[in-house]
C-alpha cells in the first residue's frame, strides 16, 4: 500500500517532469522560430552581398563597357599591390588613424577624468561634450569646411590677429590632412570620453583610497592605479575608433575629395573612387575586400576582449 | 607639533583648492572650444550677405531667417520627407523583425551564440563601401536605384544588427519570473512575449528606435551612391549646395542647421545609452 504510494507519487514526478522537458523543448524550438525571419534577412543583406564582393573582387567588372566581363583570377590584388596610388592611400590612412585614435583617446581621457565625479552640472556639461559625435557626419564636415576655407575662415583671421598668415588649408598637403584629422577629432573624442567615464565609474574606490592614504601624489594614483584598471576599456576604445577611421568618408568627400592631389585619399576614399567615379568595380571590390578582411579581423579581437571583460565582471 | 601639522594640512588643502579651481578653468575652456565650430555654423545659418564672412564676427545681431526661406525649396523639402521617409521605414523593419529575433536570442542557449555576436558586430564594422558594391549592382538589376525601397533594404544591415544586439541584453537583464509566472498560468510564449514582455520593454525599444532612426538619418555614403535624384536624402542634398556655380554658403549652413536639429534633441533624450548605441550593444556604458 505504502509502496503503491511512493510509487503512484513517483510515477506522477516523472511524468510530469517529461511533460515539462517536452514543453520546454516545444518553447525553445519557438524561440529559435523567432529568431530566425531576422537572420534570414540578416543573411541575405550582408552575407551573400559579401560572397559577391568577393566574387566580383576577382572580375574586370566595368559597368560602362557592357560585356567586357571576364573572370581574371587574382589580377586586380597582384595589380593593386604594386600601385604607387594604392600604397599612398594606405600611408594616408596610417596617419589619419594614428593621429585620430591617439588625440581622441588622450583628449577623451583628459576630459573623462576632469568630468568624473557626480556633481550635478558636470553631467549637464557632459551632455553639452556629446554634441560633436551625434550630429550628422556631413554636418560635421561643412562646419570644419567653413572653418578652413580661407577667406571666410575664422581660424585664418584669428592667426592673422597675432600677424601670422594662415595657410591655404584645404588645398596644402600637410593642412588639408591636418584638417581632416582636427575634424575627425573633433567629432569622436566625445566617444571615448564616454567609453572611459563609464569605466571611472565603475572602478572600485578601495585601491584608491588605499594609495591616498599611503602618500601617492594624484600623479602617482593616475599612473600606477587607474591607467592599469582603465586599460581594457581604454584597448577597446582604441580599436572601435581604429575601425571607424578606416570608414573615414563625409569629411573627405566634403572638405578636400582625397586632394589636393591625393595627399588626403585614404584606402577606403580609394575604393569608392575606382569603384563609382571610375566604374573600375572589379578593381574597386579587391580594395574593398582588403579593408572588409582588416575591419573584421579588428573586431574579432574586441569580441575577444569584451567577451573577456563580462568574464571577469 | 599639532600647529604645525595644522599649518601643512592648511596648504595641502589650499592647494586643492587652488587645483579644483585651475581644473574648472580647464572644464570651462575645453566646453567653449568643443561648443565654438558648433555655434559657429547656427550663427552664419542666421546672417545674410556680406555679415555671413565678416571679420571680426559680429556676436550680436539681429537674427535673420532669409537663409531658412531659401534653402526650403521644393527639392529640399523632398530630400527632407525622403529622409523622414526612409529612416522611419527602416526603424519599423528593424523593430519588427529585430525584437522578436532578440527575444528569442535571449532566451535560448546555443552553440553559435559567439559566432553570431561576431556576425553582428562585423555587420557595424564593415565599410560601407563593401555592401555598397554589391548593393549597387543588384540594384541596377532590380530597378532599384534611385528608390526609397532602395536605401531602406541597405539601411537595414546595420539596423536590424543593431536592434538584435542591444534589445537582446535588455532582454536579458529584465527578470524572468514573471514570464515563468505567466507559463505556470498558462499563457503561450507568444502571449507571453506581447502582453508580459513587450510592455516592460517600453523604455528599451524607445531607446533603440531612436537609434535605428539615427543611424539612417545621419546616413551619406549610402545615399551619395545609390540615389541620383527624386530619392535622395538630405544630407546628399545640402552637399549639392557645393556645386559648380559656387558654394551656396547661406543655404548650407541653414539646411545642416535643419538636419542636425531632430538629431541633436532626440540623442540627448537617449544620451546614457550612446556608448551602448554606437558599439551595437557590444560594450555596455
Amino acid at each position: 500500500m505504502a509502496e503503491t504510494r511512493v510509487e503512484r507519487q513517483v510515477a506522477r514526478t516523472l511524468a510530469k517532469r517529461g511533460e515539462r522537458a517536452g514543453w520546454t523543448r516545444q518553447r525553445e524550438r519557438l524561440y529559435v522560430a523567432y529568431a530566425v525571419p531576422a537572420l534570414l534577412i540578416l543573411f541575405v543583406v550582408t552575407i551573400v552581398p559579401t560572397l559577391f564582393l568577393l566574387g566580383t573582387s576577382l572580375t574586370n567588372l566595368n559597368p560602362s563597357m557592357p560585356g567586357t566581363l571576364r573572370f581574371i583570377g587574382l589580377q586586380n590584388y597582384q595589380v593593386l599591390l604594386q600601385q604607387d596610388r594604392f600604397w599612398n592611400s594606405i600611408w594616408v590612412q596610417v596617419r589619419l588613424s594614428f593621429w585620430t585614435v591617439s588625440l581622441q583617446l588622450l583628449i577623451g581621457l583628459g576630459i573623462a577624468l576632469l568630468l568624473n565625479s557626480r556633481l550635478r552640472f558636470l553631467e549637464l556639461i557632459r551632455s553639452l561634450f556629446i554634441i560633436p559625435m551625434v550630429l550628422p557626419p556631413v554636418v560635421v564636415a561643412i562646419i570644419w569646411k567653413v572653418l578652413f576655407v580661407p577667406n571666410i575662415s575664422p581660424v585664418s583671421w584669428a592667426l592673422s590677429l597675432a600677424g601670422i598668415q594662415g595657410p591655404a588649408w584645404l588645398v596644402h598637403p600637410f593642412w588639408a590632412l591636418f584638417a581632416i584629422i582636427v575634424a575627425e577629432t573633433w567629432e569622436w573624442f566625445p566617444f571615448t570620453m564616454l567609453m572611459l567615464l563609464a569605466a571611472l565609474q565603475m572602478m572600485p574606490e578601495e585601491p584608491l583610497e588605499a594609495a591616498k592614504i599611503d602618500g601617492a601624489s594624484s600623479v602617482q594614483v593616475l599612473w600606477h592605479i587607474v591607467l592599469p584598471l582603465l586599460k581594457p576599456a581604454i584597448i577597446v576604445a582604441l580599436l572601435f575608433r581604429l575601425i571607424d577611421s578606416v570608414k573615414a568618408f563625409p569629411h573627405i568627400y566634403i572638405m578636400t575629395a582625397g586632394g589636393p592631389g591625393v595627399a588626403t585619399e585614404p584606402t577606403n576614399f580609394y575604393a569608392y573612387l575606382q569603384a563609382f567615379t571610375f566604374s573600375l568595380v572589379g578593381f574597386g571590390s579587391s580594395i574593398s575586400t582588403i579593408i572588409l578582411i582588416l575591419t573584421l579581423a579588428l573586431s574579432l579581437l574586441i569580441v575577444r576582449i569584451v567577451g573577456r571583460m563580462v568574464d571577469y565582471e | 607639533m599639532s600647529s604645525r601639522r595644522a599649518v601643512h594640512a592648511g596648504t595641502s588643502a589650499g592647494r586643492r583648492s587652488l587645483q579644483r579651481t585651475l581644473a574648472y578653468l580647464l572644464l570651462l575652456l575645453l566646453t567653449l572650444g568643443t561648443l565654438f565650430p558648433f555655434y559657429w555654423l547656427l550663427q552664419m545659418s542666421l546672417k545674410t550677405g556680406f555679415a555671413m564672412f565678416e571679420m571680426p564676427p559680429r556676436l550680436i545681431f539681429t537674427p535673420s531667417l532669409e537663409n531658412y526661406h531659401a534653402v526650403l525649396s521644393r527639392e529640399f523639402i523632398a530630400s527632407f520627407s525622403n529622409s523622414t521617409v526612409a529612416s522611419l521605414s527602416t526603424t519599423v523593419l528593424s523593430l519588427i523583425f529585430g525584437v522578436p529575433a532578440a527575444y528569442g536570442l535571449a532566451r535560448t542557449r546555443f552553440r553559435g551564440e559567439g559566432l553570431i555576436s561576431f556576425w553582428v558586430l562585423g555587420t557595424r564594422m564593415a565599410p560601407p563601401v563593401a555592401f555598397a558594391i554589391p548593393f549597387f549592382l543588384a540594384y541596377m538589376r532590380l530597378d532599384l536605384l534611385d528608390t526609397i525601397q532602395g536605401l531602406v533594404l541597405v539601411y537595414l544591415t546595420v539596423n536590424l544588427s543593431l536592434v538584435i544586439w542591444m534589445m537582446r541584453a535588455y532582454f536579458e537583464g529584465l527578470p524572468r519570473s514573471l514570464e515563468e509566472a505567466a507559463f505556470i498560468d498558462g499563457a503561450s510564449v507568444t502571449q507571453t512575449f506581447l502582453r508580459i514582455t513587450l510592455p516592460l520593454s517600453a523604455p528599451g525599444l524607445a531607446t533603440t528606435a531612436i537609434f535605428c532612426f539615427l543611424l539612417s538619418w545621419n546616413d551619406f555614403f549610402y545615399a551619395l551612391v545609390l540615389t541620383s535624384s527624386k530619392a535622395v536624402t538630405a544630407p546628399v542634398a545640402i552637399v549639392n549646395f557645393m556645386g559648380y556655380m559656387g558654394t551656396e554658403w547661406g543655404k548650407i549652413t541653414a539646411g545642416g542647421t535643419l538636419i542636425m536639429l531632430p538629431v541633436v534633441a532626440f540623442s540627448f533624450a537617449v544620451r546614457k545609452y550612446l556608448i551602448r548605441g554606437l558599439t551595437a550593444g557590444a560594450v555596455k556604458g
